[in-house]
């Protein structure tokens, strides 16, 4: 292991790989990239660099590796869990210039592309074809198949299609040590471990993604976008169980309540029905007569849940008029309040109705004002924790509020993040979710794909330096820990 | 960084509502905070598409501007990027939380004029582009065969700055377009209404416009007045002070628009319409053109008061309704948004409508719309390496369609345009949309648009 | 790929050892917690008999008996109904087999659709339970008799992947045992969940080489109230090529495109439409469209659907292939074969390009290899293209075939191994050379 060096040292080196212009010293350039999407966690990286091409990649890590210093991977920095928060001690390797798509296969139902092209332009490329790529995070027109590599992406849609790793058939990757190690490629299941499977989803900390091939599919014959509003929560959760139950499943079940739907309206003007408690976005897709037939079972349920307006998107503008306000809400939020948090936890679908009271008692006992908008179909609460940081103590109350309902989404079966990752943000809420073992047991894939721990170290696993000691004392002493070969947490 | 609380944001003050008094001018502080980081802006940033980093996107720039009032230093390294935004506000339409970036653009570069000094060579290519630009007289001795000649009679100050050896590409592109130079008739001061008369409206002549487009000034006046305007057209009307205030030349551009103002209140017309997308779009904030400027607060209810009153003359037209007959015009066009007019004023659709209600017309949209085409005021001019190759990337796009007619509804843009396709093979015709809308008015044939090219 | 910690070889107990080992499994869970006896040959893993059989009742017993197996470097399989407990290479060697059948239990969250499935709980009796309530695990019987742990730790797939993913793509969360004995959770209960390492990928078809599988929580999908399937004999492989594409190229989305590739004769088309009864004959004229002649249709699924081409005891070749070249590998394959008086029967999905092909058990060890080796070569220039092979008859697998050819990744993969399993004593070789 050799002797760290600070990340200055490698300039002249990284210089001869990116070239000047990929090599960023300037303080006051490095600091724009001091922060994701996520800007409470803020750290002046050590060195950026612009790689565009794999072969730099490679050659950035195996410095990196050679010379101990950590790495950080990002992409768009649209990420919110500071999973691409920046190291002083480290070098910051972005892919925003690596966004060239190589190819579409239409015989092989395929697109390849490099980690930092946009989502959408995925689908973008592959429409003229009559196809389309299927993980839509709200972020979509920016966020970077990479940083949705790392992130494992779902969004809307994924209640029927899945995630990210549900679409991805081939990776190139950089591991940790520098080897470019390509697994997949245009076919469904490659043999031996699923590495592909384990990588997405890991946060950068195994690896930077340096070519994707991703599975496109066939734009269903019909679509359906249904806009229902209710005039309380309840009413709109009793919709999307007797959805669930009728065997139907939508591509999309979205919800907002009142707060959302204002934000929503004062950013994009999006017409969503005045005055409603909460309103839901169905969207069914597939050939035309299921999707009529399902249609119809929808709209029934939800008027028998007391559906007060029922509106049908007739065209595609007009899908995405409703889709807009839905997509937007996050940054609209700023528009009604100061300052807010974005949560994201997930609860079994069952329990959103148990779930939602709950965050709604927490709200009026703390007077910290929460917007819900989630994806409903599959529990995925993005609770918007609204204050108001001119007044003191709000922001603790507020924090209070959105840390309480995680817990609410653990107490319940759920997760304590369903798409924004674990990244600095919710490392220290490992804990609450995975035991000792299940932790030590992720850190042995860890460590076995970068022993010297370069890759976004403390990121996805609580560390002591972030989290401080646990408690208790642990009795399952692994071999590896017991051989001071793997550290517990 | 011990994270043991969740995150609070950094202050996000509300659009609506900030502070005590809502009524309250914004402070930059304000409108710095309003950005929360989420970089919907990215892909929409021309610079950002063309160098993929951050401190060229306008999330980084606003941090830029962060890192400046925070420091309290102005570094080199902000000004360069902040020059290398074209300020074309794509990401003003992109931005969900409403950033007004516009605003801390204007205000972020009125800062470096204000505070940077900059190397002489830069400081003499200014100079002389804003001895120039807003001025028709001068622009117009830089026109046609006579041009080295006529040059020669330009100031020193041209001369010494090298703008001439910069113009040359984009005169010749010019020239190329413009009609051959011959007196364009003259404008008069007031232009009847055709038939009976439904709105009394002043125009907006503009410089270049003016200088080099004189055509698109006639064509505006004869819709306007086919469809029963009555069209006032001061005369002592100058430069908007667009140019000016997009470039951070606050009391040049304040200047400018108190003319301006003046000019229309003496017309006494309820509508201002303008043809040129730029002018429009910083015609209508004359408010805060006027807000920080010196001249009393007299000045900036003044500025609201006609700031109010303009309206692009796509935008005018559709909400007036056709009354002249259009005639069919069967050609295929690509419409170009230009960005002063798409994401500067919002209008989008209001031209596209005029142009489908033209019997015969097939218009068709060109990819990536959002993108702009690099001419940007002055940015060709100051910047033209990046702005020549957003040219190449929009003439790739414009080409794609195949349409024989480029419609824009601003004049840099399509002097942009036809300058990079004309480099790399076949321009296109190009025509202000009040010229399509003139053509087909007029019973023309294509041919009067199309030149010598078929159409499509 | 930095230090690695290979304690290749653990020893064996013999002896003395060994019985002392067996004195400890026996007593390793209270209250006859975990049967153990010795191995018979009935009970032969790849022909490598177990010196023990443990039947763990429940998952502390079984991670009792690990820890056990632990302390005294014991190599273990795990097995569940053993209906592939001869696939893959066999084992380096084999201690102690761990039996996964009376760890079952079935949690099923109705309203959420999804459900918690012990590894010992028959796939069939859960589709059984999960069809009760109108739901199901949207994976067809590939190998009949499997249990839930036996179909994750070979990762077997059937036709209905293409809608639905394969089975890795269902598995939302998984409790392993590791190769110390300590239960490790990955994943969670629910279906949108991105907390932590997906380790359940990992284990889905590592045939138990980085930890006992106990349980598996799934996501299910409705059960589609009408199916319709539509077969058609093509002339040959490229006329069938060039129908699956046009269906897959068609927006009516079907459940399954399958090759059956009888050994000899024509292959033939299968597509399978799910969904609303009333939907399903315009869908059906829209694949039948692009067919030349009318496919045969029938409402329901013959016996045998989704199954594994040829006999028990076939040796099988899996190929991996980009959609476009599947059906030229099956037919560079097929005339390998036959060019050594071998027929193969070909079946699979031409929607993701994952099929089998079954070579009769008593085909000549050189002509398989060769077969296998054509395969491969048809393959060579296919980006993620391969073939391996998951079951080699006895005679072809003491010729020594290399059944898994080059493996991407496979450096990567060691060092997990390495990690999970530092004695590698669970089911050694069984993957591939090393793991």
């Amino acid at each position: 292991m050799p002797v760290p060096v600070g990340p200055e040292a490698l300039v002249p080196r990284l210089r001869a790989i990116c070239g000047d212009a990929g090599v960023l010293t300037d303080p006051a350039q490095r600091r724009t990239y001091e922060s994701d999407g996520l800007t409470y966690h803020a750290e002046l990286p050590g060195v950026v660099v612009l790689p565009t091409s794999t072969a730099q990649v490679a050659a950035v890590v195996r410095l990196c590796a050679e010379e101990g210093v950590p790495f950080v991977p990002r992409g768009a920095g649209t990420g919110l869990s500071a999973g691409a928060l920046p190291r002083s001690d480290g070098v910051l390797v972005v892919t925003s210039r690596m966004r060239r798509i190589l190819e579409v296969d239409v015989e092989a139902r395929c697109a390849v592309v490099q980690p930092g092209v946009a989502n959408l332009d995925v689908t973008r490329a592959a429409a003229p074809h009559g196809y389309y790529y299927a993980p839509d995070p709200s972020s979509q027109q920016v966020c970077s198949v990479g940083g949705n590599i790392a992130e494992n992406s779902g969004g809307a849609h994924c209640l029927k299609y899945g995630f990210t790793v549900n679409h991805v058939l081939g990776l190139e990757i950089v591991t940790p040590a520098g080897d470019v190690v390509r697994l997949g490629g245009k076919v469904a299941e490659a043999p031996g471990y699923d590495l592909i499977g384990a990588f997405i989803g890991s946060e950068g900390t195994l690896g930077i993604a340096t070519e994707i091939t991703v599975r496109l599919l066939r734009a269903p014959e019909r679509v359906r976008t249904l806009l229902a509003a209710f005039p309380t929560m309840d009413a709109g959760g009793r919709a999307v169980s007797a959805v669930i139950a009728a065997g139907v499943l939508p591509a999309a079940i979205e919800m907002m309540d009142a707060l959302a739907i204002e934000a929503a309206e004062a950013a994009v003007a999006c017409h969503y029905p005045k005055g409603a408690g909460a309103v839901l976005i169905v969207e069914l897709d597939g050939p035309a007569a299921d999707v009529d037939a399902q249609f119809a079972a929808v709209t029934a349920l939800c008027r028998e849940a007391g559906a007060t307006e029922l509106r049908t998107a007739t065209d595609a503008a007009e899908r995405a008029r409703i889709w807009k306000g839905r997509k937007s809400a996050f940054a609209a939020v700023g528009r009604i309040s100061p300052s807010y948090i974005v949560q994201d936890g997930v609860v079994p679908r069952t329990a959103l109705p148990e779930v939602l009271r709950r965050i709604a008692d927490l709200s009026a006992e703390s007077g910290i004002r929460v917007a819900n908008v989630f994806h409903a179909g599959d529990g995925n609460l993005h609770p918007l924790v609204l204050f108001d940081d001119a007044e003191p103590g709000a922001a603790e109350r507020a924090a209070e509020v959105s840390g309480a309902i995680l817990d609410l989404c653990v107490e319940h079966g759920g997760s304590i993040t369903g798409e924004h990752g674990v990244g600095v943000d919710k490392a220290c809420h490992m804990p609450d979710m995975f035991s000792p073992a299940d932790l030590a047991t992720m850190d042995l894939f860890r460590r076995a794909i970068d022993p010297a721990g370069i890759a976004n170290p403390e990121k996805l696993l609580p560390t002591p330096r972030l989290c401080g000691e646990p408690p208790g004392v642990r009795t399952d002493v692994h071999p590896l820990v017991a051989s001071g070969e793997a550290e517990l947490f | 960084m011990p994270g043991t609380t969740p995150p609070p944001q950094p202050p996000r003050p509300p659009a609506e509502g900030r502070g005590a008094d809502p009524a309250a001018p914004a402070t930059f502080e304000d409108l710095l905070s309003d950005c929360v980081h989420c970089g919907f802006c990215l892909p929409t940033c021309p610079t950002y598409v063309l160098w993929g980093e951050e401190m060229d996107s306008p999330r980084g720039r606003i941090h830029l501007m962060g890192q400046s009032r925070q420091d309290g230093v102005l570094t080199g390294t902000a000004v360069r990027h902040f020059d290398n935004c074209l300020g074309c506000l794509a990401c003003v339409s992109a931005c969900p939380s409403g950033v007004r970036y516009d605003a801390l653009i204007e205000t972020a570069r009125a800062d470096v004029e204000r505070e940077h000094e900059r190397p002489l060579g830069e400081r003499l290519l200014r100079a002389a582009v804003f001895a120039l630009f807003p001025y028709r007289g001068r622009l117009r001795l830089l026109r046609g065969p006579l041009r080295g000649y006529q040059a020669s009679g330009l100031s020193r100050l041209l001369r010494r700055s090298g703008l001439l050896d910069r113009l040359p590409p984009s005169l010749a592109a010019m020239e190329r377009l413009a009609p051959p130079l011959r007196p364009a008739p003259r404008l008069p001061e007031r232009v009847r209404a055709r038939g009976r008369r439904r709105a009394t409206v002043g125009m907006l002549t503009g410089c270049v416009q003016g200088a080099f487009f004189p055509q698109v000034n006639t064509a505006t006046a004869r819709v306007l007045a086919s469809d029963g305007c009555e069209v006032v057209i001061p005369r002592r009307q100058g430069c908007c002070g667009a140019l000016s205030a997009h470039a951070g030349r606050a009391e040049e551009a304040a200047r400018f628009a108190r003319s301006t103002v003046a000019a229309f209140e003496r017309a006494g017309v309820d509508v201002v319409v303008v043809n040129s997308a730029g002018c429009g779009s910083t015609m209508k904030h004359y408010a805060d053109v006027l807000a920080n400027a010196a001249g009393g607060d007299g000045w900036a209810r003044r500025a609201e008061r006609l700031g109010a009153k303009v309206r692009d003359v796509t935008e005018f037209l559709a909400d007036l309704g056709p009354a002249a007959e259009r005639h069919p015009l069967p050609i295929r066009a690509a419409y170009h948004d230009a960005c002063h007019l798409s994401h500067g004023q919002g209008v989008r659709e209001q031209p596209r409508d005029l142009l489908r209600a033209v019997p015969e017309l097939e218009l068709v949209d060109v990819a990536n719309p959002d993108i702009c085409c690099g001419s940007a005021g002055i940015y060709n001019l100051l910047r033209p390496e990046p702005a020549a190759e957003l040219g190449r990337r929009k003439s790739a796009d414009v080409r794609a369609t195949g349409a024989p007619l480029l419609v824009a509804g601003n004049p840099g843009c399509a002097l942009q345009i036809a300058a990079a396709m004309g480099a790399d093979g076949e321009a296109p015709a190009v025509a202000h949309t009040v010229q399509v809308l003139d053509a087909s008015i007029r019973g023309l044939p294509p041919a009067h648009l199309l030149g010598g090219r078929r159409g499509g | 790929m930095g230090e690695t910690t290979r304690a290749q070889g653990a020893v064996p107990p013999r002896g003395g050892a060994a019985e002392a080992a067996g004195r400890a499994l026996a007593g390793a869970a209270p209250d006859g917690g975990a049967a153990v006896r010795p191995g018979t040959p009935a009970d032969a893993v790849g022909g490598v008999r177990p010196a023990y059989v443990a039947a763990p009742a429940d998952p502390a017993a079984a991670a009792a008996v690990l820890a056990v197996a632990a302390e005294h470097a014991l190599t273990v399989v795990p097995r569940g109904n053993g209906t592939k407990i001869d696939w893959g290479g066999p084992p380096r060697d084999c201690d102690l087999v761990l039996e996964t059948t009376s760890l079952t239990g079935i949690e099923h969250a109705v309203g959420d659709l999804v459900v918690r499935a012990g590894a010992g709980v028959p796939v069939a009796d859960l589709q059984a339970a999960l069809g009760s309530a109108g739901q199901r695990l949207a994976v067809d019987t590939v190998v009949p008799g499997s249990t839930v742990g036996g179909m994750v730790a070979t990762g077997l797939s059937g036709p209905r992947r293409i809608l639905h993913g394969p089975v890795r793509d269902l598995v939302i969360g998984m409790t392993v045992l590791r190769a110390d004995g300590v239960a490790a959770r990955s994943g969670g209960a629910v279906v949108k969940n991105v907390a932590g390492y997906d380790l359940g990928k990992l284990h889905t078809g590592a045939y138990g080489t980085l930890g006992v599988i106990v349980s598996v929580t799934f996501r299910l999908h409705p059960v589609p109230p009408a199916l319709r399937l539509l077969r058609a004999a093509a002339p040959g492989p490229e006329a069938l090529r060039e129908w699956a594409a046009a269906v897959l190229h068609s927006p009516t989305a079907p459940s399954a495109v399958e090759l059956d590739w009888p050994p000899e004769g024509d292959p033939e088309l299968a597509v399978l439409l799910e969904g609303a009864a009333a939907g399903l004959d315009a869908r059906g004229a829209a694949v039948a469209a692009v067919l030349p002649e009318p496919p045969h249709h029938a409402d329901a699924l013959p016996p045998g659907w989704g199954e594994l081409p040829g006999a028990p005891g076939d040796t099988l070749l899996r190929v991996v292939a980009p959609p476009p070249e599947a059906v030229r590998a099956a037919a560079v394959l097929r005339d390998a074969g036959r060019a050594r008086g071998i027929l193969a029967a070909v079946r699979g999905s031409l929607g993701t390009g994952v099929l089998h092909a079954a070579v009769p058990a008593d085909a000549p060890p050189e002509a398989v290899a060769a077969v296998v080796a054509a395969a491969r070569a048809a393959l060579a220039g296919a980006p993620g293209g391969a073939v391996t092979v998951p079951h080699a008859a006895p005679p072809v697998r003491a010729a020594g075939l290399d059944l898994w050819g080059e493996v991407p990744g496979a450096a990567l993969m060691r060092a997990i191994k390495d990690r999970f399993d530092p004695g590698h004593r669970l089911s050694p070789g069984r993957l591939m050379e090393g793991i």
